[in-house]
């Protein structure tokens, strides 16, 4: 048995061993929030000591000193992580941040990367505190979590390899190979408008974009902010028509939780009358999509928030 | 499971195709496994050399990573197929590295004398490898083929990462309408244990069939 | 014994597969030049596209998701070995409270796709109040499903030591517990230490089931990579690099082993 165990060991050993030898000297990604320098998180507001109830959701994560959000690492303009610096930057990554900073007082945010399959668990059980991720309300999803917002109201659009004929509007899909993000709003939208439209899935932005380059599908259905800024990096596809669906993004919380909700919907109203939801949005979205800030959707217009 | 009930015709749809995947690519498995066998015990060097190499590599990489790379990067060389045609190909490709293992050590538990007995019989090395040696290592390697065919059968379900709409992916997509994970992912998972437990099955009862008694 | 199938190839056969070699090495080079020929072509060689990975935060991000997948496969692969060394056990006891469950538990999870255990872990546990770091999202439904392999290589194992080895122990007085530890596990160990190997390497790659439940491993890694660089062949390509390379030193670590104990016995 002793021999056995040795046996077990050293290879285990082994394997530890090889392992190590390939990060040495390899610290962690530097995952601390570094103090961002952005204007726009000075003038970010927070919360009076009064609004952080005793025994409420937020109090607890004024304790903890800490927001967990559930988000992508993966989105870019929204929630992407930059490898070089470690920081999540985007849209949806910098309003947690100004989230944390109203309820602690500083933007300390540990981001639980998630995947539309687990955002209503992970809220139910408490593993994260909210979701920012082009979390779309919807009456469906309302009876399983609440939605504070709509923070942003984005849509779908399509996107075609430069000189592609025949294809201005969705109705246009219909009998055609059409590509999709697994697990977005896109494929039950091109269900609904084009349902002879063949749908194939990609697990991510950039497999979608070399699929559509290849010809595996006609075009490319995916929110407006991603495409728009797909095309700028990649000259040979182009963005056709205007936005063809109205997407409500919801900051994604616990069911039930009325009195955090209304908490959050409040930090909206602020961080939208401060201008800083505004800030954020040229940041981010602005650095692609030409013009102002629009105008934030009202708070709780949209059936389920 | 009512939700699954809903959507009975396509959760069909995504059967059929994770069978044509399973079955394509057991079958694609199978003879590449055999090649790759062959290879590795024959006369030539190089051949030998290359057999060892396919087993190495392609038991060392993830089907995913494999998936993608292939479905994505062949195009780039020219070569397009069909999803479903580069996921059948690819899984062939990666299961024929575990058969051809298997096979051989199937191939070293067949005794020696048997070799030789083919050998002074005037056997050629493509007659006593086929009539002689691999008849008798299937007998001791129908268990672990059967492992091998379960284990393809889970591993289908990657072909979803390169557009392939299979079982799997179905269940996601039901899921994304109806946000009940539970129901969806056990029912799925009742349908691939069953698939999986017929394999067994045929399996175990092949092994009973064929072991000789010693 | 590969070499009893066929004659030592005399000076003529030696000299048509020295032909047939090289027209083959020949053929084979040709065929690759026209696919990298192609593939520059297609721009896919271009520096700038592969610049980003001469770079040192690309590869400290995929090391980091490199000690991910490494510390759950070691945790998983320790645990699930301990629990089917047991199972092993269980299953050839001689006590049928013992070996039923042990054979039910091996034979229900063999066809119970791993992904399907990590959905249960992620949404089904929570839902009856036990909910796991993310770590353990991904090592218990991992531990859970390798363990039945592991369970069947050990019995496998236990099964190929000749039954004389336990007559003798039996023989001297030893009692069945002391037979099994001292004289046939130790033996059984070292036999099917290439299938534990390789049963390990399968693990370290069902590890990249780790995107489902966002845990940060290698696979993952890249993919957050190909989002911010828009590079999905080349990142790809370095990620099967990664792999391979682990993978394969593990597998030569196996093979040494192998030697090294086969030397001793």
């Amino acid at each position: 048995m002793k021999k056995m165990v040795a046996v077990v060991a050293v290879s285990l050993l082994g394997l530890a061993a090889c392992s190590s030898t390939n990060t040495s000297g390899s610290p962690a990604v530097p995952g601390e929030a570094k103090p961002a320098a952005a204007e726009w998180l000075a003038k970010a507001p927070v919360a009076d000591a009064a609004a952080i109830l005793p025994g409420s959701t937020m109090e607890k994560i004024k304790k903890r000193g800490e927001l967990i959000v559930g988000g992508s690492l993966d989105a870019p303009l929204l929630s992407q992580q930059n490898p070089v610096s470690g920081e999540i930057e985007g849209f949806d990554a910098d309003m947690g941040k100004a989230l944390a900073k109203y309820i602690i007082g500083e933007p300390k945010v540990k981001i639980v990367n998630s995947a539309s399959e687990t955002r209503e668990a992970l809220l139910g059980n408490g593993t994260v505190d909210v979701v920012f991720q082009t979390y779309t309300i919807t009456p469906e999803r309302a009876e399983q979590v609440a939605f504070a917002g709509p923070y942003y109201t984005s849509g779908l659009t399509i996107a075609v390899k430069k000189g592609t004929t025949g294809i201005a509007k969705p109705e246009d899909l219909n009998g055609k190979k059409v590509i999709a993000g697994a697990n977005t709003p896109a494929i039950a939208a091109i269900k609904k408008l084009a349902p002879k439209a063949e749908i194939v899935t990609f697990g991510s932005d950039p497999e979608c974009m070399q699929a559509l380059k290849q010809d595996r599908g006609v075009a490319y259905v995916q929110d407006e902010t991603l495409l728009i800024a797909n095309a700028k990096k990649d000259p040979s596809i182009e963005v056709v028509g205007n936005p063809f669906t109205q997407d409500p993004y919801g900051i994604g919380l616990k069911h039930g939780d009325e009195q955090f909700k209304t908490f959050v919907n409040d930090w909206l109203k602020k961080t939208q009358s401060a201008g800083v939801w505004q800030q954020v949005w040229k940041n981010s979205i602005g650095t692609v999509v030409q013009g102002e800030a629009p105008a934030p959707p009202q708070i709780g217009s949209v059936p389920g928030s | 499971m009512s939700v699954l009930l809903d959507h009975l015709p396509v959760i069909w749809q995504g059967l059929v195709v994770t069978l044509q995947l399973t079955v394509a690519s057991f079958l694609g498995a199978a003879v590449l496994g055999v090649l790759v066998t062959a290879m590795r015990v024959s006369p030539v060097g190089v051949l030998r050399a290359l057999g060892t190499a396919y087993v190495e590599a392609f038991q060392n990489l993830p089907l995913l990573v494999l998936l993608v790379l292939a479905f994505f990067g062949l195009p780039e060389i020219g070569i397009k197929a069909e999803p479903l045609v580069t996921a059948i190909v690819v899984i062939s490709i990666y299961e024929a590295a575990y058969i051809a293992e298997a096979l051989r050590s199937g191939v070293n538990s067949v005794g020696k004398g048997q070799g030789e007995a083919a050998r002074a019989l005037g056997l050629t090395f493509r007659q006593s490898l086929w009539y002689v040696i691999l008849p008798q290592a299937l007998r001791t390697v129908v268990q672990p083929l059967g492992n091998i065919i379960i284990a393809l059968t889970m591993n289908t379900l990657l072909a979803g990462a390169i557009s392939v709409v299979d079982l799997t992916e179905e269940a996601k997509r039901i899921n994304l309408v109806e946000a009940q994970p539970i129901p969806i992912f056990v029912g799925v998972g009742l349908i691939y244990a069953l698939i999986a437990s017929g394999v067994g099955f045929v399996t175990g009862r092949l092994e009973r069939r064929l072991v000789m008694v010693r | 014994m590969s070499s009893l199938l066929f004659d030592e190839p005399g000076p003529r056969a030696r000299r048509r597969i020295r032909i047939a070699t090289v027209v083959g090495v020949l053929a084979a080079l040709a065929l690759a030049a026209l696919a990298v020929r192609q593939f520059a072509a297609n721009g896919q060689l271009a520096p700038e596209r592969w610049q980003p990975y001469a770079t040192w935060p690309m590869w400290r991000y995929l090391l980091d998701g490199l000690w991910s997948t490494a510390l759950a496969a070691v945790v998983s692969a320790a645990l699930s070995m301990a629990l089917g060394l047991v199972l092993a056990l269980g299953r050839l006891s001689e006590r049928r409270w013992l070996r039923v469950p042990s054979a039910a538990y091996v034979e229900v999870v063999r066809v119970i796709p791993a992904l399907l255990l990590v959905y249960v872990v992620l949404f089904a546990l929570p839902k009856y109040g036990l909910d796991l770091p993310l770590f353990w999202k991904l090592v218990v439904p991992l531990t859970v499903s390798n363990a039945a392999a592991f369970a069947e290589i050990f019995r496998a194992g236990i099964l190929s030591i000749e039954r004389g080895q336990t007559e003798a122990g039996l023989a001297v007085g030893l009692s069945r517990g002391q037979t099994m530890r001292m004289i046939v596990l130790p033996q059984a160990a070292r036999r099917v230490l290439p299938s534990i190997v390789s049963q390990s390497v399968g693990l370290l790659k069902d590890t990249s089931l780790g995107f489902v439940v966002s845990y940060g491993e290698l696979l993952y890694s890249g993919k957050v990579l190909a989002s911010y660089n828009g590079l999905v062949i080349q990142t790809y390509v370095v990620v099967a690099l990664i792999y391979l390379g682990v993978n394969a030193s593990l597998s030569k670590l196996a093979r040494v082993l192998e030697q090294r104990s086969r030397a001793h016995a």
